[in-house]
């Protein structure tokens, strides 16, 4: 593999790029899902092929190949060149320095999901939407997922690497309906379960059989809950609903690919500018969130980034104060600091872009108990079930599972479709506490979607609860 | 027989089950995206993908590979039916697709797969040429095939392609948004749409915020084709049905909707990006949604019309094996016109209230109610006399759009071919044919940021 990155660097040289870089990725993926007890889903996908980024007068080509031969990979660094060329030349495109390395990363696993036979899988699934089960829930589901990819990068900078990530995850989920309503929980998380860069030991300790009970009642409880009141309260925001909040919020604005408005046609722009560095008050002093891509179990974990940085760990806000951007090592040039690091593609079909990697909401203090314990009337939300946020990541209006009323530091009755909404800055200004350690949790998402074509992420996000004032629930009309 | 289809019938014979099928997915593809007018991010994409479907005992086992020698194929079967031999037997697995002859479509056109990357690069900076404003968005190009083949006796295949130009001018405080989409490249302008979309940024200086509320709008056929296409994957599918979680649960011969409102799916349409045959190798039908503002029907696959009985058949609606879990969705849809000759036209009729050009990060906030939020983005104005009047920063609006739908002005007589596509995965271009509307509700509950970037 490393002697096929080698050929398509030295072909894309000798058609005139000026950089050249090639991934060659083979990665096989398998979903076992069920849902009311029937088998819906056995995939097992295995895709490999090369893809080969170029510099050429100023302009990027990128172009890739299936083939894992020569011949692909001379085929995908002359289509990419020929590309460059037929574009116009960018404006001076730099990239930031990068030390010469070889290096290699591996995820550390106790338990090969791969070597976990199908029909346990199926098992655990079946088991768990077993679990579920209850008068009023109509629809249980339940999956787990395995991925292997081993990559190699080679670079016409010098920079060769060699990375294999394995990761794993599952999850379940409960509808109820009656009269005309119907609810849904779920766990570890919405949308797919939770995620993690192990083995299946990480799936084995979800307990998503010994959790499936409470989530089954949950859901159908809900049919019964009052909705949730509108008005301007204050909220106490589950762990996971956190994550969410600072991927939206915090991660995407602070891409700076985004700043500089290269997502500007699809996902969006960002409210940053590059000279808020060090002086935009982004939210209270509690705001401390940290971009780190070396963090045991997280999906954004690796050795080197799609353009060879090694991984690290840096501050992205610092006491509420905007101290850091997402880059690459083009991004980087241009804002005049830093080497890039957060640069991942989509697969070996895919051109990298500024992704987060594990990007965390550092704790606090205390715990859920004592959140709650200082809220004389507010909400507890917990668990995602909408979002939505504008083109520059300042409106938000996100929706949760399940939601509970808060009186003189109680929870009280359970409440049912809670939305809430707010303006960045302004929401994490109203930011005045944060659980301590020992409520952190790492949430693993993916299903994080940017550029054209579409790209999947998966990514990381450490949280604890946290408590928000003056935040508008729901919405008055 | 086309290269792709030996390639399924070649799969096809390395897999061993009660029943088997072998689906070669092919792409030829390139996209230049650009932002402040320079490509930044091109992407050339060639891959073939088999994917073999083995069935034992009611038992489905699925895996996909893009290695194509004997060696991977057989590897590849192999996989299959350890996958099938890991569950259950299902009894009431409804078998695979008997042959059936799929109707003739349109949307191979030869001069769009001919497309070179250098002539892709080309066509995107024609785009960019057109504009006086930075130019953010994309010229993209392709050819797909899908092969399919079956030991039920299926075997069959189709080419088709697709071109899409998206054109967002912007500068700061001010954008406008436009698109071109079809299967030939003679139906798309790249400048064309690039000139829209100026003459639209160059409306929205000096945004101002609304009052939150419930306001007439007019949608153009950008803002309305999303709406729908999100309302549509929980209300139109049949296993949202089936499941009593979608609008359309108990609704079903119920006029809910304007009686102006009629919609359908329809791959076959030549207007749209035609299809002749889903993911099942089921031929594709036409399928009426809504007619006259009644609800007519959902989209069905073979596992969703087994489990309903009832005389259920599958109407040509499976998606890939990705998709599975969503049950089958209507990826054609098709709005009938109106009788206004322009948006403009639906503003007059409005008087008072807004125009929509494009929304933005939809989220279905509650299936069963039809519940959608989002942000309305590039080209979002006040209708003030019938006219279209001072531009507003982005709303947030959260819709019910059962409510939307329930009272229309009017919809424009020319629907326009939008794209749906986001290119996720293997290349699968789908679109929506829809008129602009004009609505008596559109519930605004928030604004955002301005125009521009």
């Amino acid at each position: 593999m490393r002697e096929l990155c080698e050929h398509a660097v030295a072909a894309a040289l000798g058609a005139g790029a000026s950089y050249a870089d090639a991934r060659v990725v083979i990665r096989r993926s398998q979903v076992v899902g069920t849902r009311n007890q029937r088998v819906e889903r056995l995939d097992d996908t295995e895709t490999e092929g090369i893809g080969v980024r170029v510099l050429v007068g100023g302009a990027w080509g990128f172009a890739c190949d299936r083939r894992l031969d020569n011949a692909g990979a001379q085929a995908a660094a002359e289509k990419a060149c020929a590309f460059a060329k037929a574009a116009r030349g960018g404006s001076g495109r730099k990239l930031a320095p990068i030390e010469p390395a070889r290096g290699e990363f591996r995820t550390a696993f106790e338990r090969d999901s791969f070597a976990v036979p199908v029909a346990d899988k199926v098992d655990l699934c079946l088991r768990a939407e077993q679990a579920l089960q209850h008068d009023d829930v109509k629809v249980t589901s339940a999956s787990v997922r395995a991925q292997r990819e081993h990559k190699v990068f080679v670079s016409s900078e010098g920079v060769s690497t060699e990375q294999e990530v394995v990761e794993c995850g599952g999850g379940i989920d409960a509808m109820a309906a009656r009269d005309g309503i119907t609810q849904i929980r779920s766990y570890p998380s919405a949308h797919g379960g939770s995620s993690s860069q192990a083995g299946w030991e990480f799936v084995d300790a979800l307990g998503l059989e010994r959790e499936a009970p409470r989530v089954g009642e949950q859901a159908a409880a809900l049919l019964r809950a009052d909705p949730c009141p509108s008005g301007i309260t204050t909220v106490v925001i589950d762990d996971e609903q956190v994550a969410l909040q600072v991927h939206e919020s915090v991660g995407h604005p602070t891409e700076l690919d985004r700043v500089y408005g290269t997502e500007a046609a699809y996902a969006g722009t960002s409210f940053l500018k590059p000279e808020d560095i060090g002086s935009l008050r982004y939210g209270s002093e509690h705001m401390n969130v940290t971009a780190d891509s070396t963090t045991a179990g997280g999906l954004g974990t690796f050795g080197f980034d799609d353009e060879g940085v090694p991984a690290g760990r840096q501050p992205v806000v610092r006491e509420g104060i905007l101290s850091g951007f997402l880059t690459s090592r083009e991004t980087a040039a241009r804002i005049g600091s830093g080497s890039g690091g957060s640069m991942r593609a989509d697969n070996w079909s895919r051109m990298p872009l500024v992704r987060m990697t594990n990007l965390h909401l550092e704790p606090g203090e205390g715990s859920l108990e004592e959140l709650i314990g200082g809220v004389d009337q507010g909400v507890f939300l917990q668990t995602n079930k909408s979002w939505s946020i504008d083109d520059k990541r300042l409106n938000f209006q996100f929706g949760t599972q399940i939601a509970w009323e808060i009186r003189d530091g109680k929870l009280g009755r359970m409440l049912r479709d809670a939305t809430y909404t707010g303006q960045t800055p302004v929401f994490w200004g109203s930011l005045d506490g944060v659980a301590g350690p020992e409520t952190w949790e790492l949430h693993g998402l993916t299903n994080c979607g940017k550029g054209q074509p579409g790209q999947h992420a998966h990514v990381s996000h450490g949280a604890s609860p946290a408590r928000f004032r003056n935040v508008q629930v729901g919405f008055d009309q | 027989m086309s290269e792709r289809l030996e390639l399924a019938k070649r799969a096809l014979r390395a897999a061993e089950g009660d029943e088997t099928l072998a689906l070669v997915h092919h792409e030829r593809s390139g996209m230049a995206r650009f932002a402040s007018s320079e490509v930044h991010q091109p992407t050339l994409i060639e891959n073939d993908v088999v994917e073999i479907q083995v069935v034992r005992d009611g038992r489905l086992g699925v895996a996909s590979s893009n290695r194509t020698d004997d060696e991977g194929l057989k590897t590849l079967a192999a996989r299959a039916a350890e996958a099938a031999d890991s569950a259950p037997p299902d009894g009431d697995f409804p078998g695979l697709a008997p042959p059936a002859d799929p109707p003739a479509v349109e949307g191979f056109d030869e001069e769009t797969a001919a497309l070179t990357p250098e002539e892709q690069a080309r066509l995107a900076q024609a785009a960019i040429d057109a504009s006086e404003l930075d130019l953010y968005g994309f010229f993209t190009s392709g050819v797909v095939e899908l092969a399919l083949a079956t030991s039920t006796g299926i075997a069959d295949s189709q080419a088709m392609t697709d071109v899409a130009v998206l054109a967002l001018a912007a500068v700061d405080g001010a954008s406008g948004y436009a698109e071109r989409t079809g299967w030939k490249l003679g139906d798309v302008d790249p400048a064309a749409a690039s000139v829209e979309a100026v003459e639209k940024a160059k409306l929205t200086r000096g945004a101002v915020e609304l009052e939150p509320g419930s306001y007439p709008a007019v949608l153009e056929p950008p803002a309305f084709a999303e709406l729908l296409a999100y309302f549509s994957y929980d209300a139109f599918g049949a296993l949202g049905l089936i499941e009593e979680r979608s609008y359309a649960a108990d609704k079903l011969g119920k006029q809910v909707f304007d009686e102006r409102f009629s919609l359908a799916d329809d791959a076959l349409d030549a207007h749209g990006l035609p299809k002749s045959f889903d993911f099942e190798g089921t031929p594709k039908q036409r399928v009426p949604l809504v007619e006259d503002g009644v609800l007519a029907g959902v989209v069905w696959d073979r596992a969703t019309a087994a489990r309903a009985g009832d005389g259920h058949r599958s109407t040509g609606h499976a998606p890939p094996s990705s998709l599975r879990h969503w049950g089958p969705l209507p990826f054609a849809l098709s709005v009938a016109p109106g009788d206004a000759g322009s948006a403009e036209e639906l503003a007059e009729r409005v008087g008072d209230g807004i125009y929509v050009t494009r929304l933005h990060y939809l989220s279905i906030v509650d299936p069963r109610e039809g519940i959608i939020t989002g942000m309305t983005r590039d080209g979002t104005f006040r209708i003030r006399g019938g006219k279209i009047a001072d531009p507003l920063v982005n709303l947030r609006f959260t819709v019910r759009v059962p409510e939307l739908l329930a009272e229309l002005h009017g919809l424009t007589r020319e629907p326009m071919l939008v794209n749906q596509s986001a290119y996720y995965d293997d290349r699968y271009a789908t679109a929506l044919l829809s008129p602009a509307v004009a609505t008596a509700r559109f519930d605004v509950t928030g604004v955002g940021s301005g125009p521009g970037v």
